[in-house]
Parts: structure tokens; C-alpha cells; sequence
């Protein structure tokens, strides 16, 4: 996935930045910086919408990006995480930021919630644990599903007396396993994984492919009746189609338009049913260019994913 | 049989760029009102918890009457604004809905400030509860007024872009939607902080 690469890639950038910042001081204009500075930049338009510039990638259940916890209690998690989806369905998700960077917890956190969407689609049982390594801050984000179970103030007590006096006593990686069983232990039993769930929610056709049918269909009815009213009609139609779903530059509208007016007069023919069966399979590439354009908002890579769990701010933060 | 055609040109274009508009801004009011219900919720969440704070207070700072007097002047002027989906569509009644939760978060940060005055009530468990509580409602208030205004932006949008706003003309009449504005002197969320 070429927008995680950037964005693992710009998360670096953002590091050595902030070491150049500190040591060179004066010195941030120089020109490998600028070229750093130049990448970074490129990132952030490529890396799919404003959101997904501060949000890590999500990698595992256990995101340790500031390099808190010991590989074998990283190890221990993961398994422990990965058995609790099992049996129970519900995520339960660690990240562990360097810094915020001038950001709240709060903020930040629902915006993980929003990018990650950690949970199942309509359980909304997703669980984020959050530690901010510099600000000292911890926060439970709890899905809309188990906001009954674990509710802000059981959040704010798992913070309070489980996670804050191991974090303050230095002891990170007792913190994190107490606070995971600690979650896992309030959350067990709410959901239940079923034998078999569906591989993945099935998105519904665009409104785009519902409108070319129906583009298709009126053109072949319309040229049927007179090419000029099949030729007009795929004229205004297509162009139209496009319009209302990609939005495209006037220009491609005119030639979309061209296109429209030579199906409208021709596919009628086509479909006529005079041994023109060649000529047919030359205008459906068309349909097919029209689908590629629309796609492409889907930002779910191979692997470990989330859900499409829903948040609504519920839960609780802390410092230590 | 010409004319038969044209007529159906017409009416094809017509359903093709009318029916899409249609569908999209119903659609995007009907985010618009499920946003503005979780914002409610929020609001009356947070409502919900006050009668218990005051009380707890209550037993720890009694000569605190004007403040604790205030916040539950608050919640009645609050609860008194009949909280229904026709606010959304009306921007005074919005207006003084907003204005009504403002007193309420200045009111009630005001009796966090005092609280702080008193040891033994910052140290009593249903107290802390309670401002945990707070915390994670304060929390939700914002998610949901992000979103509502998210909505809105998008609501909005769409009944004024080119061919939405010739199908809302004609036949759904839909009027563009208020967002919440950031309160005066409230930019931060009331700090709750032991």
C-alpha cells in the first residue's frame, strides 16, 4: 500500500525534523533538510486526506511507536489481544505516541478512532489505549458498543488504579499488561465472536454504476426509436453521470460528451442484433474505465485491519 | 413518434441529474438530524450528572450558594428549551440553545474553579467519580458537536451545488442548516482537573 509506505515514511520525516530543529537551531534552511522537508510535504497531499497525516499506521495490535514496551511483553500482548478477538470479537488496540505535538489526547485519540476504526461494524466494540510518551498522558477511547460495560468511569479507574502507579513507578510494561486484563476482564463477555463472520462488509454499488445501467438502458430505448434522440440523450447523459459522481474538469465533460453522442447512436446498433457482436465488446471497456475512475477511496491494507467500529468520545484520560 | 422521444429525452435527463440530487440531500438531512441527535444526548448527558455534583458539593462548601445557585439556574434555563428536532431547522431557537448550554459550561466551570477551594472535597471518591464522569461527557459534547457541524457542512453543500439546488428549489424546499460557532471565551472545553 503505497499510502502507508508514505506515511511511515513522513513519520520519520517528522522525527529527523524535530532533530535537526534541536540540534542545528539556525540551521533548518539547509538544503538536504529542505529536500526532507519537500518529501514530507509531497506525504501529506498523497496521504490520502488531512486525517491521515498525524494518524499512524495501524500495524498489529500493539503499535508501539514510542518505544515503551519490551518485544517479549509486545509478543505476550499480541497474543493476548489476538485471542480476546477470538472468542469475544471486541478489539482491543495499544499505540504508544512519542509526542502529541501541541495536540489534546482527546483529539487525537478520535481521530486514531475515526482512521483505524477499531471494532466490528455495527458492535462498535473497539478499544483504543493511547499513551502520549512526552505529555505523560493516557486515555482509554471506548467504542459506542461497550460504552454500557465500560463506561467512562470504570475507564478513569483502570487509569487511575491500575495503569498510573506502574507508568509512575517507571514499570511500562506491567502498566500495559494490567491495563489490557484490566480491559479485557471489563469488557469480556459483552460480545461474542461468531462461528463464521462474514470476510469483510459488502459495500454497495456506487450510485455511479446503478446511473451507467440505467444510462445504457434509456440509450438503447431511446436509440431504438431515433438515433438523433439516442445520439442527444447519451450526449447530455453521460457527461451528466460523470458530473453528479466524479465531478471531473469541463473538459473531460465535453469529451465525455462526444463519447455519449456516439454511444447513444451506435449501441442501439450494436445491440441490434445484425452481427455486429465484435463491435459490442469494444464500447463495455468504456464501463470499465468509468469504474476504475470512481473507486479508490478504500484505505483497508492486507493483514490486520479494523472493522469499521464506531466511537463517539466516550472514555477517559489520565496522566501519570 | 419524434416528439414521443424527445419527450423522453426530457424526461430522462431530467429524472437522471433530478433523481441524484434528490436522493443525496435527503440523505445528507437525515445525517444532519442523527448528528443532532447525538449532540443532544450529549448535552442531556451532561445534564444528567449535574443534580449529583451539586449535591456532593452541596455537603463540602456550603457558603458556595451563588455558584452552586447559578449552575442550577442553569439546568433549568437548559431543560427549559424544548429540545426537538425543529431546532435544527430554526436558527433563533438554535441560537438560544447554544446560548443556554454556554451559561451552562461557564456556570458550570465556575463551581470546578471553586471546588478546588476545598481539600476534603476534592478527595471525596464520589466527587472525583463525578468529575470523571464530566470529563468523559465534556469529551462527547465536542465529538458530537464536530461531527453535527461536519454534517451540516455537508448538508449544506449539497443543496447549493448546481443541479441539488434547482432540485431543492423546486421540490424539497430544504433551508441550509446552523453549525455551531466556537463560544465566546469558551475555546477549550471546561478544564476538569484535580
Amino acid at each position: 500500500m503505497p499510502a502507508v509506505d508514505l506515511a511511515v515514511e513522513q513519520d520519520m520525516t517528522i522525527d529527523r525534523m524535530k532533530d535537526h530543529e534541536l540540534h542545528c537551531g539556525l540551521r533548518v534552511f539547509s538544503s538536504p533538510l529542505l529536500i526532507v522537508f519537500l518529501i514530507g510535504f509531497l506525504a501529506f497531499f498523497l496521504a490520502d486526506g488531512a486525517h491521515a497525516l498525524d494518524v499512524p499506521p495501524l500495524k498489529g495490535y500493539v503499535n508501539d511507536y514510542a518505544n515503551m514496551i519490551s518485544r517479549q511483553t509486545q509478543s505476550r500482548l499480541e497474543a493476548e489481544l489476538k485471542a480476546f478477538e477470538r472468542t469475544d470479537s471486541t478489539q482491543l488496540v495499544i499505540l504508544t505516541v512519542p509526542s502529541l505535538d501541541g495536540e489534546t489526547i482527546e483529539g487525537f485519540s478520535i481521530k486514531v478512532a475515526e482512521a483505524w476504526k477499531i471494532g466490528q461494524k455495527g458492535r462498535d466494540n473497539g478499544i483504543i489505549f493511547l499513551v502520549a510518551a512526552r505529555e505523560k498522558r493516557i486515555r482509554i477511547e471506548v467504542g459506542r458498543g461497550l460504552e454500557g460495560r465500560l463506561t467512562d468511569l470504570t475507564a478513569g479507574r483502570i487509569i487511575d488504579l491500575v495503569v498510573k502507579p506502574r507508568f509512575k513507578r517507571g514499570d511500562f510494561n506491567g502498566g500495559f499488561v494490567a491495563g489490557t486484563s484490566a480491559l479485557i476482564d471489563a469488557t469480556k463477555g459483552e460480545f461474542k465472536a461468531e462461528e463464521a463472520r462474514p470476510a469483510r462488509k459488502g459495500r454497495s454499488f456506487s450510485p455511479m454504476l446503478t446511473l451507467l445501467l440505467f444510462a445504457g438502458i434509456g440509450l438503447l430505448f431511446l436509440g431504438s426509436f431515433s438515433r438523433v434522440a439516442g445520439g442527444i440523450a447519451g450526449a447530455i447523459g453521460l457527461p451528466g453521470i460523470a458530473f453528479l459522481t466524479l465531478g471531473p474538469s469541463m473538459i473531460t465533460l465535453v469529451l465525455l460528451g462526444l463519447l455519449g453522442l456516439a454511444m447513444g447512436i451506435l449501441l442501439p446498433f450494436l445491440f441490434s442484433g445484425t452481427g455486429h457482436g465484435r463491435g459490442g465488446g469494444m464500447f463495455f471497456p468504456g464501463g470499465g474505465f468509468f469504474g476504475t475512475g470512481g473507486g479508490g477511496d478504500f484505505n483497508s491494507g492486507g493483514g490486520f485491519g479494523g472493522g469499521g467500529g464506531d466511537f463517539g468520545g466516550g472514555g477517559a484520560s489520565g496522566d501519570w | 413518434m419524434k416528439r414521443a422521444a424527445m419527450h423522453l429525452v426530457l424526461l430522462f435527463v431530467i429524472f437522471s441529474i433530478a433523481g441524484c440530487g434528490y436522493n443525496t440531500m435527503q440523505r445528507n438531512e437525515e445525517a444532519v438530524k442523527a448528528a443532532w441527535g447525538n449532540v443532544e444526548a450529549a448535552y442531556q448527558r451532561r445534564n444528567d450528572l449535574i443534580p449529583n455534583l451539586v449535591e456532593v458539593v452541596k455537603a463540602y462548601a456550603k457558603h458556595e450558594r451563588e455558584t452552586l445557585q447559578a449552575v442550577t439556574e442553569a439546568r433549568g434555563k437548559v431543560g427549559s428549551i424544548q429540545a426537538g428536532k425543529d431546532i435544527v431547522g430554526d436558527p433563533k431557537a438554535f441560537a438560544r440553545f447554544q446560548e443556554a448550554q454556554a451559561s451552562m459550561s461557564s456556570a458550570l466551570s465556575r463551581l470546578l474553579v471553586v471546588a478546588e477551594r476545598y481539600p476534603d472535597l476534592k478527595a471525596n471518591q464520589n466527587f472525583r467519580d463525578l468529575q470523571v464522569q464530566l470529563e468523559g461527557t465534556e469529551n462527547r459534547i465536542n465529538v458530537a458537536r464536530t461531527r453535527y457541524n461536519s454534517a451540516v457542512q455537508e448538508f449544506n453543500t449539497s443543496i447549493r451545488i448546481f443541479p441539488n439546488s434547482l432540485t431543492n428549489k423546486l421540490l424539497l424546499h430544504l433551508t441550509p442548516r446552523e453549525p455551531f460557532k466556537a463560544e465566546a471565551g469558551a475555546e477549550k472545553a471546561p478544564q476538569v482537573k484535580f
